[in-house]
């Protein structure tokens, strides 16, 4: 009987005109979506492989001198990631951009950045068709699933047959879910095939479980919208009433509460500011400084000729070492709480499904805040390797002092790092690493779980309200 | 009739259950939120406070003209918490300097760029979500509803005309979404005066009362919107539907494909290249002032310099003869070529930021013709946070800096005066150099030269802690006037002229389709 039930349903959907305007909307911006991508895409893969080369080809430069390898300022980029078609994250306004050497990694910057004088527009892609046209759609279609049949005197006529109510329920539920999978499919299929057409992106096999992954957790957003639909339905006397309702919670949710999380966040978390960073920063500079005695006599000076009396190298080498080691820590905490604060803002945004599932989403495309901080740990770990590669090499050079420490000067005039060339082909080169799948899925499972959660919830909702309702 | 009609329907409208929850929501949303926007921009006017009085602070240890680089901020504006426009994201601050101008500015408003993802809010976003959508929801059955209740027929079979009937139902509507715009109104303001931070000025009184007007008339055109699909379709679910829709796409959709087709239509310069221009400017600087004759371009002998000097420069504490002929005659050379230069980066920063705001005009326009985006943009425009008030700030920034480099040149005689880098009277730093320095140069004796180093050190750093500030009374200073009103609503009379005619032509449309509406 369900089947039965669902099937009119969707035949009953597909003639009607929402169903028309969602279909041609939702495609057509998928399509969009899918066009827009691809020319991003081809200009993004362009300028990193520009950058790309242009930083190794710089490296490879470098190569004739160990030291000068250890001391090369590298610009890493971040990769532009095939999915960012289903969910971009925000990408185009987060860093991306990483300076680093053997010793340390600067905070991550934006470079690049398109015009900031433009509306703050969301990236154009599935999430975004998703969470605002297709789950407005899922009320469009629900809002009228209950109360609209009492109103029209068939709900009595059903239910005086013998038809159990859950039955009605479930299958006014699947009919929605099915009519909405029409365009979902319909554009995800629309916007891939202009993705795969197109000869500049090249989707990996193991994309594809990404995508279908986030097909479902589409239908799991979805259904949070049918249901809520079939809820307030069933609470309502008259349809106009429940559309009005649907239309306040849709608006208060999907629009309003992202944006007002803002504000009662900032509120209550305070921001560490870029001049504290600086300040904390010459701060503990100055301390080690005032203090250079404690790493050995003269450490606090040198001249270019070794043998000056007043040079006392290994006790230098330790100063800078402890210079930079202290900065890192100071640099590292900082990162820390913007991260912190940053994430902070997501889970409190959590309130909202749009983010539970726009994060979600984000995770299995591997894009988004979550992948930024990935990229940069990576750096970091990159340029602990350098340095591990610069000091294996400078252990075979007799004639280097063996010191690797971050002063240039003192490498350059002292040989405290070796001089001696390296092949450029044995310099360790940053490769970027993608999340797994099992680890997208372990950082998702928190939002994924809450979908299910609001979804289990608010089914019940609606089966005791249906099952309570007034059919006359 | 019309007046009864009105009457009526107003009454009816207050009791419906819509009314009553937008309404409810528009004021939730206003009094939870506002007093966060203030304390906000509260917090934004402290900081402005603060590096205001930090430059003063520098000005008191200014020693010589070269370390002349005060910054200039920009005053927040307190009408932000109705519109925050594009202010955040633009640059507050520069620094007249005569080496170079601050590069791109790019999220400057933005200390933690990972939050750059998370939208802000204001008080217009609230009207042109919230009570747009209301403004639909009432106006959605005003003509299709009554036709399905049969009241319609009632009506229109007594002697009333068409067009009363529909100027009622107009003068209703309006009349009801003026209920939630004054109170949210109203709510705004209280919070506003109740809160110490800030203090309203007669002008911003009068822009406050424009953006009052402004929200009504947009108010009433989008209701006049949702008349026109009442009065087209015959049912008063599919007006629904449909009018949902097209809000949708006018809150969500348009504005984001105009920002990309915007995008792609017209191209700006990248970041980059806007950099390599700007360096490239600077390197022919350089290579120019490399090109000098010999004698000007490579001092000899020697000098110490102290890096206390005001605003983070250094100056110079004591040179040796050679070293300060070398300097008088490098300066009046150099000095007035790097302000030619900073002209030409201040042109090309100029250009750069023009072709930002081409493309965003032409987002505005492909976008602006919806009333949402029309409202938009003129809230920000009245509120003074939208770009030609940072274009007025760029201006008399600009200004500023010839007036700040005229005032040195004025005083230093041409860059030729030694006050310019060294703080001593003239005939000083020489004899400080062969008294202290020039002994401690020629010890070969280790032991001798570090005690000799040692006093020297003292009397260099007391000379420049004893160095006279100089005396600044008469130094321009930075005067800065926001957009007036005047110039304002010449800049808003397009936009709000456009959003009129949309709301006159939303009704003409529904008047005609009402008046070939078939009542059965």
């Amino acid at each position: 009987m369900i089947r039965q039930i669902a099937v009119k349903e969707v035949l009953e959907n597909l003639l009607s005109l929402r169903f028309t305007l969602s279909l041609l909307l939702t495609v057509s911006l998928f399509a969009v979506c899918g066009y827009v991508f691809v020319n991003g895409y081809r200009e993004q893969s362009q300028d990193y492989w520009k950058r790309t080369n242009e930083n190794l080809s710089a490296l490879g430069g470098q190569s004739d001198a160990l030291y000068e390898v250890a001391f090369h300022q590298q610009g890493i980029y971040r990769k532009p990631q095939p999915l960012a078609v289903c969910a971009e994250g925000d990408e185009k306004s987060l860093p991306n951009f990483f300076a680093v050497n053997a010793f340390t990694a600067d905070l991550p910057r934006i470079k690049g950045q398109a015009n900031f004088a433009l509306p703050h527009f969301s990236s154009l892609d599935w999430v975004l068709v998703v969470s605002l046209i297709l789950s407005f759609a899922a009320m469009v279609f629900t809002y009228d699933g209950i109360c609209g049949e009492r109103e029209a005197g068939t709900l009595r006529m059903v239910l005086a047959n013998t038809i159990p109510r859950h039955e009605v329920l479930l299958g006014k539920y699947l009919g929605a879910m099915v009519t909405l999978m029409i365009p979902l499919i319909a554009g995800m299929l629309v916007s891939l095939i202009i993705v795969a057409l197109s000869r500049d992106v090249s989707l990996a096999p193991a994309v594809w479980s990404r995508i279908l992954a986030i097909g479902l957790l589409s239908l799991l957003y979805l259904s949070i919208f049918v249901l809520s639909g079939l809820f307030v339905s069933s609470r309502t006397g008259h349809s106009p009433n429940a559309m009005a309702i649907l239309l306040l919670v849709w608006v208060v949710f999907v629009i309003l509460l992202p944006s007002l999380c803002r504000i009662v966040f900032e509120i209550s978390y305070k921001e560490p500011s870029a001049a504290e960073l600086d300040r904390r920063l010459e701060e503990v500079t100055k301390q080690l400084w005032d203090n250079h005695e404690k790493f050995g006599k003269n450490a606090g000076s040198m001249s270019g000729n070794l043998s000056d009396p007043m040079n006392n190298p290994p006790a230098r080498a330790r100063l800078q070492n402890a210079i930079v080691d202290a900065r890192n820590d100071i640099t590292d905490d900082y990162h820390s709480k913007l991260l912190a604060q940053a994430f902070g803002h997501r889970d409190f945004a959590r309130l909202s499904p749009v983010v539970m599932y726009q994060r979600a989403a984000e995770t299995f495309a591997g894009t988004g805040i979550n992948r930024c901080a990935n990229v940069y740990k990576q750096v970091k770990g990159y340029g602990a390797n350098l340095k591990e590669f610069v000091r294996s090499e400078d252990s075979k050079d007799p004639q280097s002092l063996h010191l690797i420490g971050p002063e240039h000067e003192m490498a350059r005039s002292w040989r405290a790092i070796s001089h001696n060339p390296v092949g450029f082909d044995a310099i360790p080169k940053f490769q970027e690493r993608d999340f797994t799948v099992a680890e997208s899925l372990r950082l998702a499972v928190w939002d994924v779980g809450l979908l299910a959660l609001l979804n289990v919830a608010l089914f019940a909702a609606a089966f005791v309200s249906f099952v309570r309702y007034d059919v006359r | 009739m019309i007046w009864k009609i009105a009457k009526k329907e107003f009454l009816l409208n207050l009791m419906t259950f819509k009314f009553v929850i937008g309404t409810t929501v528009c004021i939730v949303l206003m009094a939870v939120f506002m007093p966060g926007l203030v304390s906000d921009y509260g917090e934004r006017l402290q900081n402005y406070n603060g590096n205001v009085a930090m430059n003063e602070a520098e000005f008191q240890k200014v020693k010589v003209y070269n370390n002349l680089t005060p910054t200039v901020y920009r005053t927040p504006t307190v009408l932000s918490v109705f519109s925050k426009g594009i202010v955040d994201r633009l640059e507050n601050s520069e620094r007249i300097d005569l080496d170079e101008v601050s590069g791109t500015e790019t999220g400057v408003g933005e200390t933690n760029t990972l939050l750059s993802v998370f939208p802000t809010l204001d008080v217009t976003l609230i009207f042109k979500i919230v009570i747009s959508v209301l403004a639909l929801l009432m106006a959605y059955d005003v003509v299709s509803g009554e036709r399905e209740q049969g009241t319609l027929r009632l009506i229109l079979s007594n002697t009333t005309s068409r067009h009363q009937v529909l100027l009622g139902k107009l003068l209703a509507g309006w009349m009801t979404l003026a209920v939630p715009v004054t109170v949210a109104f109203i709510i705004a303001l209280l919070i506003l005066l109740t809160s110490n931070a800030v203090s309203l000025s007669g002008a911003d009184w009068l822009r406050i009362a424009l953006m009052y007007v402004v929200s009504l008339v947009f108010v009433g055109s989008m209701f006049n919107l949702g008349l026109l699909v009442s009065a087209v379709s015959r049912g008063s679910a599919i007006a629904l539907v449909f009018a949902l829709f097209l809000w949708l796409c006018m809150a969500t959709i348009l504005p984001n494909a105009g920002a990309h087709i915007a995008a792609q239509l017209r191209p700006i310069e990248s970041p980059e290249q806007f950099a390599a221009r700007l360096k490239a400017i600077t390197d022919q600087r350089d290579r120019e002032i490399a090109d000098l004759p010999r004698d000007i371009q490579e001092g000899e002998g020697t000098s110490r310099s102290d890096g206390t000097g005001a605003f983070g420069n250094g100056l110079i504490v004591f040179a040796n003869k050679p070293f300060m002929d070398y300097l008088t005659r490098l300066y009046p050379i150099t000095e007035p070529h790097k302000m030619q230069c900073i002209d030409k980066l201040l042109h090309v920063k100029a250009e750069y930021l023009g072709g930002l705001v081409r493309q965003k005009h032409l987002a505005d326009t492909l976008a602006g013709v919806t009333p949402i985006i029309l409202c938009e943009r003129l809230m920000s425009t009245l509120a003074g946070t939208d770009f030609g008030n940072f274009g007025s700030f760029k201006g008399r920034v600009r200004t500023y800096r010839h007036e700040v480099a005229d005032y040195i040149r004025d005083k230093t005689a041409n860059f030729t005066s030694p006050i310019y880098f060294t703080p001593s009277k003239e005939g000083d730093q020489e004899r400080f150099f062969e008294t202290y320095f020039k002994p401690y140069d020629q010890t070969q004796d280790k032991a001798e030269k570090a005690k000799l180093y040692e006093i020297a050190m003292q009397k260099y750093q007391q000379a420049a802690t004893d160095a006279p500030t100089l005396a600044l009374q008469d130094f321009p200073a930075f005067t800065y006037r926001s957009q007036s009103l005047m110039s304002t609503l010449q800049q808003a009379i397009p936009a709000a002229g456009l959003l009129i005619v949309e709301g006159i032509l939303f009704f003409a449309l529904s008047f005609v389709a009402f008046l070939r509406y078939d009542v059965r």
